[in-house]
């Protein structure tokens, strides 16, 4: 069976979708060009999963499969906003949090024409469905089916509470690292150092900079408490994804 | 912003912070109300040394957001059950991380004695027991706290006051033993001698572990962090990592939503460090439900534009489509209801027309349309439902239309009707009631009556065998159609329709009177003319007990018992007379020919129905509806007034015509029988509900019947050989009726002229009912006593 060609969504989705918001300058390097897109993206991602009500294991999964799939292809050969669309779709199935096309397509709608009245039912919205569909299989065969992903916020909330014995339970309670690192960690999935890290890494590095951020005193042993929740993360891979993260918040200003 | 947090953080992250901070948050007025307080005191760096400048940058940034004290969202919440977890375990319970991280033994103790709390539970081993107690050597924490303990040789005294004494057992301390664990709660920690006392009394547990049951406990129930521990700290290839993912609430599929929650973050708005995702930017009209909400009741509109535009071109089906796509589209769609219910009334679905308005109102209590339509259908219904003599329902309707707009002019005028009507045919039914009772004293007055009423007969037959050719030929054309009419009768009786058997022998009935009285008119003298008036007077023109009409018609007090003012009853009762009157047409036109010395009453009688003429079809029409009326009561009452109509009738024939044939009289029995049988079979249907009142009465009248027919066969075999013996014997069997009946009777009118103690409320026919059981409460209470006032 052919597949949906590579081109057929993102030139009619183009037509439907506003341009896009990438006003960088000449001088920029392509890749540069393409980070500030798929931060935008990603936010566009989060900011849908939050009014679809996804929850945020779903979310990560759709910026994962977003990311994964623009690794391999040139992301000027397709719509990215149709890609995000469409991958909210799908991490909504892989992670049981199934989302309707059409509140998708209404949210996105509404978050490219903010205050606009919701699509009538006629063809173009029609069309658009089509084309996330379509999309859906496009991200299905590039990834060749490799769908489910591990995520840090599993180790993350256990490594929270690991941690927390470890502190004086009036101390935890009026710091809100959790909270922080719950955040900290969504927000690492506006880059692709979600996938450049290895899910205990981005866990570990999110609550090691949460709990430094307030500067919650951990005993010491002979081992740090990171050393321990993960046996071969070192100081170097955490220090690089905050690296990471840090300048994603950097690029916050730069791209919004 | 949270001072002290910042506080600690500065504490940690020293001076730069404290300078990049200045320099990031100076637009920040909560920052600046704060500053000059952190300004007191000096930073040294705590962190070591290799503090990265950009995390203090990020620090620095997001201080707004990270010591905002709304940033922390979960709430305080009490330690966990431990216990209830660690069955199901929805989540990895790992062992103590400073097990792995190999914390100092002086650490671990400080930290333990820093952070045990009374009310917290401890596990431990009895290693020495004294009169006073037993020691414990603890072994681990239980509830929130999670510490690796085991080593660290702490000992905990528990007195003898504070192990439970279970009853007479004198010396509590011989349950224990040395090696038994013991769950225990902390009682007090002496930080600076370094001592705890823990008790077993559940009063020292903090209140959110009350459900922890201390004491003995058996090995396997120990913590479970406990003996990963163990198991962990004997086997230093047991990583955390490695029992980690070999714990079986690690792969629980919902363990980040579980502990999430029981972190106390939200998911829903979820935290973020980001500008552009604070919770506050997201507008509620931009979530995917609301936008649905909106766009599924646009798009329904869009078809209920497209059904109205069908409906005005009379394409009603696809209207109907439209309107049904809408509705799928948007369920509780007003307008699309609104639109559906006026085609489903256009198309006579009157119900379901009513049942859209409803829901329609139901969503929108205020939409105009809705209401106009739904108060047309109400009325539209009522109308229906008045056809089909369902008045009371009908007027509920009504109300309901009124109440929905009290200014819709035919719901206003409907309802006015409908009272009227329901009115009347309450008092109707009192009037049936009445002449039940007013039947039964008749019988009992008109004694002597009849007795010359026999007399007359008899001169009559007398008169009649002398002409013999032209009473031969009228009594058998009577025959004829009397056998004709009781066999049609008997024959309908079998057949379950009894409203239109009623009416159908209602209107035989009719003509079967005029034939009747017209043959009685030319051939028979004035004197049977009399007797049948005076019979039918006292049966129709008597007038009804006066609180039944009174109460409903809300007149003047109730008159009193036995001294009733016949004129003014006349005037009030003129309506429920000319009703009656229908029941008895003859009456009326015969009155004006016969010579009878009639009274005052009944001069205006004939008044009335001389006027009533005029009214007298529609208000036959009206009757006959309110014959059909399906309430049971009514058609009992209806059923008991026709029976006795057709008592007297036949009386009177049976009287009159005494000379005609055994077999017509036995025809007649029959029909007799028939019309009483399905009277009784109404009875027995309202037996229940005043059971005691209704068996006296009705047996009363039924004897009376019996007696009756007995003397019709008595009558026709005295008629051969007529004496004056007739006389006795009919009088006899007159007077025994008139005891059966009298008692009947007698009851009857004392429980309805005592009963306005408890008037009942005007205008409704349910109260009928308690009329009724009104009636039997003085049936028994005053039956006696009204006995010999009346008689």
């Amino acid at each position: 069976m052919e597949g949906p060609s590579s081109r057929a969504p993102a030139a009619k989705d183009r037509a439907l979708l506003p341009a896009r918001r990438d006003s960088c300058g000449d001088g920029e390097s392509d890749s540069a060009r393409d980070i500030k897109t798929h931060f935008r993206v990603c936010r566009f991602i989060m900011d849908t999963g939050v009014k679809l009500g996804m929850r945020s294991v779903p979310v990560a999964t759709a910026c994962v499969l977003y990311h994964r799939f623009f690794e391999h292809v040139n992301m000027h050969s397709y719509e990215p906003y149709l890609v995000a669309m469409s991958c909210v779709y799908l991490a909504g199935k892989v992670e049981e949090q199934h989302m309707r096309t059409r509140d998708i397509i209404n949210v996105s709608h509404r978050y490219f024409n903010s205050g606009s009245a919701p699509l009538e039912c006629d063809k173009e919205f029609w069309d658009l469905r089509d084309s996330v569909v379509q999309c859906e299989l496009l991200i299905l065969r590039q990834l060749n089916f490799h769908v489910s992903i591990e995520h840090p916020h599993k180790y993350l909330l256990h490594y929270l509470f690991s941690v927390k014995s470890l502190v004086n339970r009036h101390a935890w309670s009026r710091t809100p690292v959790a909270e922080t690192s719950w955040a900290l960690l969504r927000d690492c999935y506006h880059g692709a150092m979600c996938i450049r890290h290895i899910p205990q890494h981005i866990a570990i590095a999110t609550l090691y900079l949460a709990i430094n951020s307030y500067g919650v005193e951990l005993p010491a042993g002979e081992k740090e408490w990171w050393q321990v929740l993960c046996e071969d993360v070192t100081q170097a891979d955490i220090d690089a994804v905050i690296s990471d993260l840090l300048q994603l918040y950097d690029m916050e200003a730069k791209c919004i | 912003m949270d001072r002290e947090l910042l506080r600690q953080c500065l504490a940690y992250h020293g001076e730069s912070l404290f300078n990049k901070l200045k320099c990031e948050q100076t637009e920040n007025p909560d920052f600046q109300a704060v500053v000059s307080d952190l300004c007191k005191a000096t930073y040294e760096s705590r962190s070591g040394g290799h503090d990265n400048p950009l995390v203090e940058q990020f620090i620095a940034r997001k201080a707004d957001i990270l010591f905002c004290p709304a940033w922390k969202t979960a709430t305080h919440q009490e330690e966990e059950h431990e216990e209830e977890e660690d069955a199901a375990e929805p989540y990895a319970i790992m062992p103590p991380v400073e097990l792995f991280m190999e914390v100092s033994y002086e650490e671990r103790r400080a930290m333990l004695y820093r952070d045990l709390e009374r009310g917290d539970t401890v596990v431990g081993r009895i290693n020495n027991i004294r009169e006073y107690g037993f020691f414990l050597t603890l072994l681990c924490t239980a509830g929130g706290l999670k510490r690796d303990i085991e080593d660290l040789e702490l000992s905990a005294l528990c007195h003898i006051r504070e192990i439970p004494s279970t009853g007479s057992h004198d010396d509590p301390l011989s349950y224990y033993q040395i090696g038994d664990f013991i769950r225990a709660a902390v009682k007090d920690i002496d930080r600076y001698q370094e001592k705890i006392t823990v008790s077993l009394h559940k009063a020292s547990l903090s209140p959110s572990m009350e459900q922890i049951k201390l004491g003995v406990v058996p090995r396997e129930e120990l913590p479970i962090h406990y003996s990963r521990s163990v198991r962990a700290s004997a086997d230093s290839s047991e990583t955390y990592e490695c029992i980690l993912a070999s714990c079986h609430g690690y792969h629980n599929p919902s363990v980040v939503d579980y502990l999430l929650e029981k972190v106390g973050v939200s998911d829903t708005h979820p935290p973020s460090m980001m500008r552009g995702l604070q919770s506050k930017l997201f507008q509620e009209e931009d979530f995917a439900s609301v936008i649905r909400k909106k766009q599924s009741s646009s798009w329904a509109l869009k078809c209920v534009r497209a059904g109205v535009d069908h409906f005005k071109h009379g394409r009603h089906v696809e209207a109907m489509n439209e309107y049904n796509k809408a509705l799928d589209i948007d369920t509780n769609n007003v307008e699309a209801l609104v639109a559906r219910g006026a085609l489903y009334a256009n198309k006579g679905s009157i119900m379901k027309a009513i049942t859209d308005f409803e829901l329609a109102l139901e969503n929108c209590p205020d939409h105009r349309n809705a209401k106009k339509y739904l108060c047309q259908t109400l009325v539209e219904r009522g109308k229906q439902l008045e056809e089909q003599e369902k008045l009371v329902t009908a007027e509920g309707l009504y109300r309901r239309a009124l109440s929905l707009d009290d200014l819709n002019p035919e719901a206003q005028e409907a309802l006015h009707k409908i009272t009227d009507t329901i009115q009347k045919s309450i008092r109707l039914r009192e009037e049936a009631l009445a002449k039940e009772q007013v039947k039964a004293t008749s019988s009992q007055t008109s004694a002597e009556k009849l007795r010359k009423i026999l007399k007359e007969e008899k001169r009559m037959k007398k008169k009649r065998k002398r002409s013999t050719s032209s009473s031969s030929s009228t009594s058998s054309r009577r025959n004829s159609s009397s056998s004709s009419s009781s066999s049609s009768s008997r024959r309908r009786s079998k057949k379950k329709k009894k409203k239109r058997r009623r009416s159908e022998r209602g209107s035989k009935r009719h003509s079967r009177i005029s034939s009747r009285e017209s043959s009685r008119r030319s051939e028979e003298g004035k004197s049977e003319k009399d007797r049948k008036e005076e019979e039918e007077d006292e049966v129709e023109w008597y007038p009804a007990p006066p609180n039944t009409s009174a109460t409903f018609l809300n007149q003047k007090g109730g008159p009193v018992f036995g001294e009733r003012d016949e004129e003014e009853v006349e005037q009030k009762d003129a309506e429920e007379r000319r009703i009656s009157q229908l029941y008895s047409l003859s009456a009326a036109s015969d009155d004006e020919e016969s010579d009878y010395s009639r009274r005052e009453r009944k001069k205006k009688d004939i008044e009335e129905g001389k006027r009533g003429k005029n009214e007298r079809h529609s208000r036959d029409k009206s009757r006959e509806r309110w014959k059909e009326d399906n309430r049971k009561d009514r058609r009992d009452s209806e059923s008991n007034r026709r029976s006795s109509l057709d008592e007297n009738r036949k009386r009177k024939v049976s009287c009159s015509s005494a000379d005609s044939e055994y077999s017509r009289k036995s025809s007649f029995k029959s029909e007799y029988l028939g019309n009483s049988r399905s009277a009784s079979k109404h009875l027995d249907g309202r037996v229940r509900r005043d059971s005691s009142k209704r068996n006296s009465f009705d047996g009363g009248r039924y004897e009376n019947r019996g007696q009756e027919e007995i003397w019709d066969v008595e009558e026709a075999k005295r008629d051969k050989d007529r004496k004056g013996t007739v006389e006795e014997e009919s009088s006899r069997s007159e007077g025994g009726n008139c005891k059966q009946s009298e008692g009947a009777g007698n009851h009857k009118q004392s429980g309805l002229t005592s009963v306005p103690g408890g008037r009942p409320k005007k205008d409704l026919p349910s109260n009928l009912l308690d009329i009724f059981n009104q009636i039997a409460q003085f049936e028994k209470e005053k039956g006696s006593k009204k006995y010999n006032i009346y008689f």
